[in-house]
């Protein structure tokens, strides 16, 4: 239901030379809700090298499912991707595709999906179907994607249950979800997900449900499969902690916009952005001494219907400066001496120049911004 | 599994047991019986009837034991299929019922049908494409089938058959069938006049049917599996149909078990109403006449059917869905 509008095509920007599996640009996702329209990214822009693992954190609610699921085309009905391309490059030696080209419902897009882009989910007690065996479900995609020979992709399914790591994977196929524990859901899910070699796979925050051994077994087991296959993912999370365990490059997320970007040594030696210094500091720590409070970012996502002026973080903002942040949204700015690490703040020389003053108004019928 | 079919068997036979002694209390309550209608029958159609005449008459039908002993008596020669007799027509309370149950159970097995294979397809597109005027339509049509009575549609089709289709709508069978033996021709009577009923038993059903089946797949259209089988890139017709809707008939199988007693007693006033030779109508006069082996016969048919359905319902939902556990 959720064509791309014409005009996403209109403002074209040319790919890299380099070779990324997928470059997001520009990327606009709306929500027409009833209540008025939710920007929920608001021009998102992120290339993800072959073989590299990109973490994508920020708080819950700052648009990180919404970009994997346009990767997929999934985003869900009311929301539409309005304008922006994605490009894919699944082999090394393909020419990029803007898949946004391609209807939602096309075939050319279910190609796509299972195949060269996986996905893996948050809960795994409900990602798989209750009514079919997990090995019918894993076997399903081979089927789709692969060969049309029942016995081979049974074969395969039992094949790629052993490779995550269960024991028994002839009697892991054939049992139900609900027989299995949650850690060993996740690893069919990622079964499923690896099933069809993907160049690159969509990690929805896969550990945030599970408990702390179990999520470094799974985190240990998507290095391993990563590194094999050869993959790059897209890894979606809130935990710094988890970031560094996984991760080559990041991109913080604030409210629909990418703030900044960076190696993952930089984004923990060396934060830019009072955001992500301060998801840094909501990390517990090894150390932490007992009476010591663990930090908590002051404030509130603020209501999502409501565009504030200004750096959507202002209200925020330990670092606020009147006058500047609540009027001009700052530009994403390149760390001086480091092409690489990019920040939206205007603590940064540079970041006004180029500033747009954000005018786009409130969605009618909706509240002010939130404080 | 075959323990459990043992016990799940013992307990509707204590169930429909227990059920028994209670109707036939119930029956017993009100004073008088069919006898004494019979009796005044007989003395108005001028005959003297004396004490003694009576008392054989009682005698014979067992009426002057104590209430638990014609239950024993009942109960006893129900075991072995003698329902024991009908005061009102005079004659074995089985030979009175079993065509009419038959038909019954046919009628509604086919409202049944007819109602799932409704309302299965009208409320998943009515799921998939809500708020749309197809979905506005179908709302409205349901509510409509919930609302109006039975005996209302009933007449509506029976105009519409009749001026439109002219056709001798009404009962089972034309007039020329009505008592001929079963023979091909006469069993494609009934089938172009069943439908009439069939529409008008499911009704209620179907558009009840309908929204619980629109208002199920809408939550698991919601469900994270959902995504999962889109995200294989499975076509959207095999993720509605494979992963949502069979996941969205639990409650629909559920509701089975009540529906085949609900559909029988349904029938009443539309057999009534269209001539039917069905035991709806049979069963109200019973009740009316308190004839009593013939109405006690009836509520322990029923419960039997309520007890069989919902075991069938259970055996059904434990096959769709892997995990409800039979133990
Ligand atoms: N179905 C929806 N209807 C309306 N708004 C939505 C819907 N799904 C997501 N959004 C909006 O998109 C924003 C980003 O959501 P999401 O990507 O799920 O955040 P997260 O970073 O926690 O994954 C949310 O704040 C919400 O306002
Ligand atoms: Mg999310």
């Amino acid at each position: 239901m959720a064509e791309t509008i014409p005009s996403a095509q209109s403002t074209e920007i040319r790919p890299t030379g380099e070779d990324n599996v997928i470059e997001v640009l520009d990327l606009h996702v709306h929500f027409f809700t009833t209540l008025g329209v939710v920007r929920a990214l608001n021009g998102v822009t992120f290339k993800i090298p072959r073989g590299r693992v990109l973490g994508v954190v920020g708080e819950s609610g700052s648009g990180k499912s919404v970009t994997g699921f346009s990767i997929m085309q999934l985003v869900q009905h009311p929301g539409k991707i309005v304008k922006g391309q994605i490009l894919l490059k699944a082999r090394k030696d393909d020419q990029p595709i803007n898949i946004l080209k391609y209807d939602r419902h096309s075939q050319q897009m279910r190609n796509i999906r299972g195949n060269e882009v996986g996905m893996i989910f948050q809960e795994p007690m409900t990602s798989l179907n209750p009514s079919y065996t997990v090995g019918n479900q894993i076997q399903e995609a081979i089927l789709l994607h692969q060969t049309p020979d029942k016995d081979e992709a049974w074969r395969r399914t039992v094949d790629i249950l052993r490779r995550v790591g269960m024991p028994n994977p002839e009697r892991i196929a054939r049992s139900y979800p609900h027989e299995l524990s949650g850690g060993m859901r996740q690893r069919a899910m990622i079964a499923m997900a690896l099933s069809c070699t993907p160049s690159l796979l969509i990690a929805d925050e896969p550990t945030t449900a599970l408990d702390v051994t179990t999520e470094a077994q799974i985190l240990d087991l998507m290095r391993e499969l990563q590194k094999d296959i050869g993959m790059s993912i897209m890894f979606i999370t809130h935990n710094m902690g988890v970031v560094a365990q996984m991760c080559d490059e990041v991109v913080v997320m604030y409210l629909g916009r990418i703030v900044e970007r960076a190696s993952v040594e930089e984004i923990f030696y060396d934060p830019k952005h009072p955001y992500t210094v301060a998801l840094l500091r909501s990390i517990p720590r090894i150390g932490l001494s007992k009476g010591e409070k663990l930090e908590v970012i002051k404030g509130g996502v603020p209501d999502s219907y409501s565009t504030v002026t200004g750096c959507p973080f202002h209200p925020r903002c330990p670092n606020f400066m009147p006058g500047i942040c609540d009027k001009v949204m700052p530009a994403e700015t390149p760390i001086e001496g480091n092409p690489h690490h990019t920040v939206r703040c205007h603590l940064y020389p540079g970041s006004a120049a180029e500033a747009e003053v954000e005018t786009s108004g409130l969605a009618p019928g909706t509240a002010p911004a939130a404080s | 599994m075959v323990n459990y079919i043992i016990r799940r068997v013992l307990y509707m036979i204590v169930t429909v047991f227990f059920i028994s002694i209670i109707a036939f209390i119930l029956i017993n309550l009100p004073p008088g019986s069919a006898l004494d209608a019979q009796i005044q029958r007989l003395r108005q159609q001028g005959g003297d009837i004396s004490m003694q005449q009576i008392n054989d008459l009682k005698e014979r039908y067992g009426l002057n034991d104590p209430v638990y002993v014609q239950y024993l008596k009942w109960i006893g020669g129900a075991i072995h299929g003698d329902f024991g007799q009908s005061f009102t027509y005079n004659a074995p309370v089985g030979e009175l019922i079993w065509s009419r149950i038959a038909v019954s159970v046919i009628l509604s097995l086919f409202a049944l049908i007819f109602a799932w294979v409704v309302a299965i397809p009208v409320g998943v597109y009515s799921a998939t494409h809500r708020y749309t005027v197809p979905d506005y339509i179908v709302t409205v049509i349901q509510f409509v089938g919930i609302a109006i009575p039975e005996f209302l549609l009933a007449l509506l089709l029976l105009v519409f058959a009749a001026t439109v289709l002219h056709m001798d709508a009404g009962g089972l069978n034309s007039q020329q069938f009505q008592n001929a033996p079963w023979s091909w021709a006469k069993l494609m009577d009934t089938i172009k006049h069943i439908w009439i009923p069939v529409i008008v038993i499911g009704a209620g059903s179907t558009a009840w049917l309908t929204r619980v089946m629109r208002a199920n797949l809408l939550d698991v259209l919601n469900y994270q599996y959902v995504q999962t089988a889109r995200a294989k890139g499975l076509k959207e017709n095999v993720v509605i149909w494979k992963h949502a809707v069979r996941n969205a008939l639990h409650p629909l199988i559920m509701s089975l078990g009540t529906a085949l007693p609900t559909l029988i007693s349904g029938e009443v006033i539309v057999s009534i109403v269209l001539n039917i030779p069905s035991d709806g109508p049979l069963f109200l006069a019973s009740l009316q006449t308190k004839d009593m082996y013939l109405a006690i016969t009836f509520v322990l048919l029923q419960s039997v059917l309520l007890v069989v359905g919902n075991l069938l319902a259970d055996f059904l939902l434990a096959w769709a869905d892997p995990r409800v556990r039979l133990e």
